[in-house]
């Protein structure tokens, strides 16, 4: 819960995450004390009675008060007496006095209470007993505490008992019968989720709750974030699930699996059923928010198409044959020896996963470097976020970013480059949003107009509307106002940065050619509006900057990344609450995947593979030589693949086919490969290419952590068996075992034993650790015994601040008369990265096909109507969506997302990559759009395709006659 | 393109980026510390073979880093072939 925002980690205020004490915690030094029935209590000034009563377990009755909600003092219910003042006040809304005397319980307060109660009652179904919310809802609580006998009124009246239930959305229904009209759904989706999509109808008796103007919950601004669910006392509001299996009988918290956030959850369960995910307030992520991702689309842990045995096959044109375990693994061992004894060490490799756990990722490393005995490891932030590991590590010594989430609560400005949180990383957008409310400035750089510009009650907000591909001709635009008018902070740059660089970048950016009068002409923004922004951001107290995918994807990808450390040294915005520098994660465990080893050049603890120190601990706990060189990286695997130099795969949860670009490139190695082993739950594009297939386990089925953007370390617990019998670790190690070299972990918390005694950031983690603080933000050593919230607050850990020198080097991704418009392609809220899980769910609903936005002028000289088929050609490929026609992009710029497999987005997206990285340049795509009649040819083969593998998974063998196996 | 062509691609890349860096000897440790740092082995033994068998379609400051480079490049450790 938003509201439950502290600091102060620990203090005593704070309370238990599974009580509701009514109102948020307050963060005041200022201490007072006050007599509840006679208790002393002491809290924080500005805490209300309610709260200050209920850390002390005196339970006050309460309807419309909640602590993630501001006090709102309709239901009354809280009423209490002050000694010497008049009347019955709310304890919700009357803030905690020195001196005060409260009486929370007598005869007068028992009266008015039931009195309340029997009004609410009075136009409240009686039907409790059939209730979906029986045994959990609070106004059958309260009714118990105020000693309800008696409804004097009747029902005869006029009354809401008749009102129709919405079951609009997938997930919940709203029965507006049971509604109490408390207006804590309304407040949720304002203060907590920020989208302002619900509202109270009518006035007096006809005031009931209503989304959007009229119409149903799915045709409102609803994102189906479900904190009004989470937040209604009754049935009105109430999880399907629910209604459908009852009431949930025990619950174990672990960590949601979808974006970079991180959020914690209580999975509810019946048995081994999870009948629903409820955001836990003791996460310190997402303080008990979510979105419709974590909340709700966790149904395809148990869908049909869930594969649960290992199968095998010679060739991608055979059926595909279950066996047992041990004949699987003894396959893929088989075929991997005979592979490197054929074609050499450096045949093979592996590719661990960010949607894995650290355990699972850091095994996979291990077996690569040390049962494989090469460096071939690599992991699909190769394609996201490598050039921040390496820009970051370059500028500020660490791959990773350097605050907290709550961290932007306390930002004056916040400039939002290349990141679309709303919907890629939802219950960061909220908070973020939350922090605009209350009067942050927000400056948007981004080619597109992004949702976050349109948040409710936006005080001021600068949008930079850039064209792709010229980010660091704006960062450097940026810095050169900034040096140029003498906005630098001179004594952070003086106490904390390396002068030589400093005075190699001050003269570098003061050159007129980074001026933003000189770089209009190249970002299409104009020099009015960078001078503006430049200003707001140096001259405020805390200025943060937050960053995706729009500023790692892109040939100069790494450039930008050191372009904004450069930003925030310059301006001393390093080091404090407020501040920093935030690389949003696309995946769950991006950060981890890459803290544990599973870059071709580094160790865990990104440690390079040519120290002989740090390669020399390795060996001694692993046993054996590790090759002092690094490896291959994704691409570079592809095509010595191609090259016939490459010649087997392990890819643990990854599916490559459809998320790395140039899919026909992709592809063509694939086929190259004498041995892909596929590691995933389902049958996903890459396994159609894979002669081994070996079920992997969901978050929900096994034990491990996962690490966040924040760099905090989370536990992810296993709440029900894995359907095929082995978690995903096991895997790995069953493998490694038959490969010869030895592997023995009894349970992940050994595996993370041995990472901590090998990675210097990772010595003080441990599952005993996690356990008793909840989560920890590494680096956890001896040195900083309890994590790190914020990062380089004394110092950097390669001592001073580096300023990189950022040439801006154009693209070769340029648009021509042959293809005239740029693609750029990104994310949406319902559905995550390749679509595998959330496709398999109601998620489907909301997006259902990725379509092309094209801008209207755009659409009007090509005669494009909303709807229409497009062939979109590039230097490529080719692929056909469905236009929209949207006002969100400048003119010239196309944009689509890629969850959907036989869209084909990265038919069409080009091997052009980061300079220093490799990390594809999805952002930017020459491209040419006109109407056509039907699917592109590669479409037409990937349904013939994957109709195959179908039935090959089937184990059809008729189909043997019939396919080839196109692609 | 071929896996030469995009090497050669790639080194040319990584040299643009970094021409910027003091002088042109300086820009070259740039280079060759990156090419040291992140290519792996069979990636640099092509490039240096290429280098020294034409090296035209090279810039001058990736030549110049991958001769420097070569000359850091360790031999395999032994008792890694089985």
């Amino acid at each position: 819960m938003l509201q439950h925002f502290d600091p102060s980690k620990g203090s005593a205020y704070k309370g238990s995450p599974d009580k509701d004490y009514g109102t948020p915690a307050r963060l005041s030094e200022t201490l007072v004390t006050l007599d509840i029935d006679g208790v002393q209590i002491t809290v924080p000034e500005g805490t209300s009675v309610m709260r200050a009563a209920a850390l002390h377990d005196i339970n006050i009755p309460k309807l419309c008060a909640s602590d993630n909600l501001e006090a709102f003092g309709s239901c009354r219910l809280c009423a209490v007496q002050i000694e010497g003042r008049r009347g019955y006040p709310a304890s919700c809304t009357t803030p905690a006095e020195a001196g005060m005397k409260i009486t929370t319980q007598n005869g007068k307060l028992a009266r008015l209470r039931r009195n309340i109660m029997e009004l609410y009652i009075s136009d409240h179904p009686l039907d409790c007993l059939t209730c979906p919310a029986n045994g959990d809802c609070e106004l059958q609580d309260m009714a118990g505490a105020v000693g309800l006998r008696d409804v004097r009124y009747g029902f005869e009246g006029e009354n809401h008992l008749d009102a129709k239930t919405d079951s609009s959305n997938p997930y919940f229904s709203f029965d507006a019968s049971k509604c109490i009209v408390c207006s804590r759904c309304v407040r949720a989706c304002e203060e907590v989720q920020g989208t302002f999509a619900l509202t109270i109808e009518g006035r007096g008796f006809d005031s009931k709750v209503a989304a959007g103007q009229g119409g149903d919950f799915m045709s409102s601004d609803c994102v189906s974030c479900g904190a009004c669910v989470q937040a209604c006392p009754t049935s009105t509001l109430m999880e399907k699930s629910v209604i459908d299996a009852g009431q949930p009988e025990h619950s174990i918290v672990t960590t949601c699996a979808y974006c970079g956030v991180g959020c914690s959850f209580k999975a509810e369960m019946k048995g081994d059923q999870v009948i629903r995910m409820v955001p836990y307030k003791g996460g310190d992520a997402n303080h008990g928010h979510s979105c419709v991702k974590g909340r709700f689309a966790f149904g395809y842990a148990t869908h049909a198409d869930r594969i649960k045995h290992p199968m095998i096959r010679d060739s991608i044109d055979q059926p595909w044959r279950e066996v047992s375990w041990e004949e699987a693994i003894g396959f893929a061992a088989r075929r991997l020896k005979e592979t490197q004894a054929k074609y050499g060490r450096e045949s093979i490799g592996g590719i661990t996963s960010s949607r894995c756990t650290n355990e699972e990722t850091y095994l996979v490393q291990k077996l690569v470097r040390a049962g494989f005995r090469n460096n071939n490891t690599d992991t699909c932030a190769r394609v996201c976020h490598s050039p921040t590991g390496f820009g970051l590590k370059a500028t500020l010594g660490e791959s990773a970013g350097t605050q907290t989430f709550d961290s932007v609560m306390q930002s004056d400005v916040i400039i939002v480059i290349g990141a679309n949180p709303t919907d890629a990383h939802p219950v960061f957008g909220s908070l973020m949003r939350r922090r605009l409310r209350e009067g942050a400035e927000l400056i948007v750089a981004d080619p597109r107009r992004i949702d976050l510009l349109k948040t409710p009650h936006l005080k001021d907000a600068q949008h930079l509307p850039l064209r792709p591909g010229t980010n660091v001709a704006l960062i450097n635009a940026l810095a050169h106002v900034i040096m140029d008018e003498g906005l630098e902070d001179t004594d952070f740059i003086a106490s904390r940065c390396d002068d030589k660089g400093y005075q190699a970048w001050r003269a570098f950016i003061s050159d007129a050619r980074h001026s933003p009068e000189q770089m209009e002409a190249v970002t299409g923004v104009s020099a009015e509006a960078v001078r503006r922004a430049a200003r707001t951001y140096a001259t405020a107290p805390n200025g943060a900057i937050y960053y995706g995918l729009g500023v790692t994807e892109h040939s100069q990808g790494s450039t930008m990344v050191m372009g904004i450390a450069n930003l925030a040294l310059a301006t001393g915005n390093i080091g404090r609450e407020g501040v920093g520098v935030n690389p949003l994660r696309g995946q769950n465990n991006v950060q981890g995947s890459c803290d544990m080893g599973s870059f071709p050049h580094e160790l865990p603890g990104y440690q390079h593979v040519s120290d002989d120190a740090a390669r020399a601990r390795f060996e001694q706990v692993w046993g054996v030589t590790l090759d002092d060189e690094p490896g291959l990286r994704i691409p570079n695997m592809f095509d010595s693949a191609i090259a016939g130099t490459f010649k087997a795969l392990y890819v643990q949860g990854e599916d490559i086919a459809q998320s790395d670009p140039n899919t026909h490139h992709v592809e063509s190695a694939l086929k190259s490969l004498d041995c892909l082993i596929v590691q995933d739950i389902f049958l996903n594009e890459t396994a159609k290419f894979a002669h081994v297939l070996l079920p992997g386990s969901s978050f929900l089925e096994k034990n491990g952590t996962f690490t966040n953007a924040e760099r905090r370390i989370n536990r992810v617990r296993k709440v029900m068996p894995a359907v095929a019998g082995k978690e995903d670790w096991e895997v790995t190690q069953d493998l490694a075992n038959a490969l010869g070299y030895p592997m023995n972990y009894a349970h992940p918390s050994e595996i993370m034993d041995e990472i901590a005694s090998l990675t210097p950031t990772f010595t003080g983690v441990s599952y005993d650790k996690l356990d008793q603080l909840g989560s920890i933000q590494w680096p956890c050593n001896d040195e900083h015994p309890d994590g790190m919230p914020t990062m380089h607050v004394e110092d950097f850990p390669i001592g001073r601040g580096q300023f990189a020198i950022t040439e801006y080097v154009a693209t070769e991704e340029r648009t021509n008369r042959r293809f005239p418009l740029l693609l750029t392609t990104g994310r949406i809220l319902s559905q995550y990265n390749v679509g595998a899980q959330t496709r398999r769910t109601d998620n489907q609903i909301w997006h259902d096909e990725d379509v092309l936005e094209v801008h209207p002028s755009d659409a009007e000289l090509r005669g494009i109507r909303d709807g229409d088929w497009l062939g979109i050609s590039s230097r490529a490929g080719q692929t056909v969506l469905r236009a929209r026609i949207s006002e969100r992009m400048l003119p010239g710029v196309v944009y689509t997302t890629f969850h959907h497999p036989g869209s084909g987005a990265n038919v069409i997206t080009t091997d052009s990559s980061d300079w220093a990285t490799n990390c594809p340049e999805y952002k930017v795509t020459a491209v040419q759009v006109e109407k056509v009649s039907q699917p592109s040819e590669w479409q037409q083969n990937f349904r013939s395709f994957e109709k195959l593998q179908h039935k090959l998974l089937k184990g059809d063998a008729a189909t043997l006659a019939n396919g080839n196996g196109a692609g | 393109m071929n896996q030469l062509d995009t090497l050669i691609h790639m080194a040319n890349q990584i040299a643009d980026n970094n021409s910027h860096y003091g002088t042109q000897e300086e820009a070259a440790i740039r280079v060759a510390a990156h090419l040291k740092k992140f290519w792996a082995r069979s990636m640099k033994q092509q490039i240096i073979a290429y280098l020294q068998q034409d090296g035209s379609k090279l810039t001058p400051l990736a030549q110049t880093a991958i001769t420097q480079m070569q000359a850091s490049l360790r031999p395999e450790p032994a008792d890694l072939c089985r």
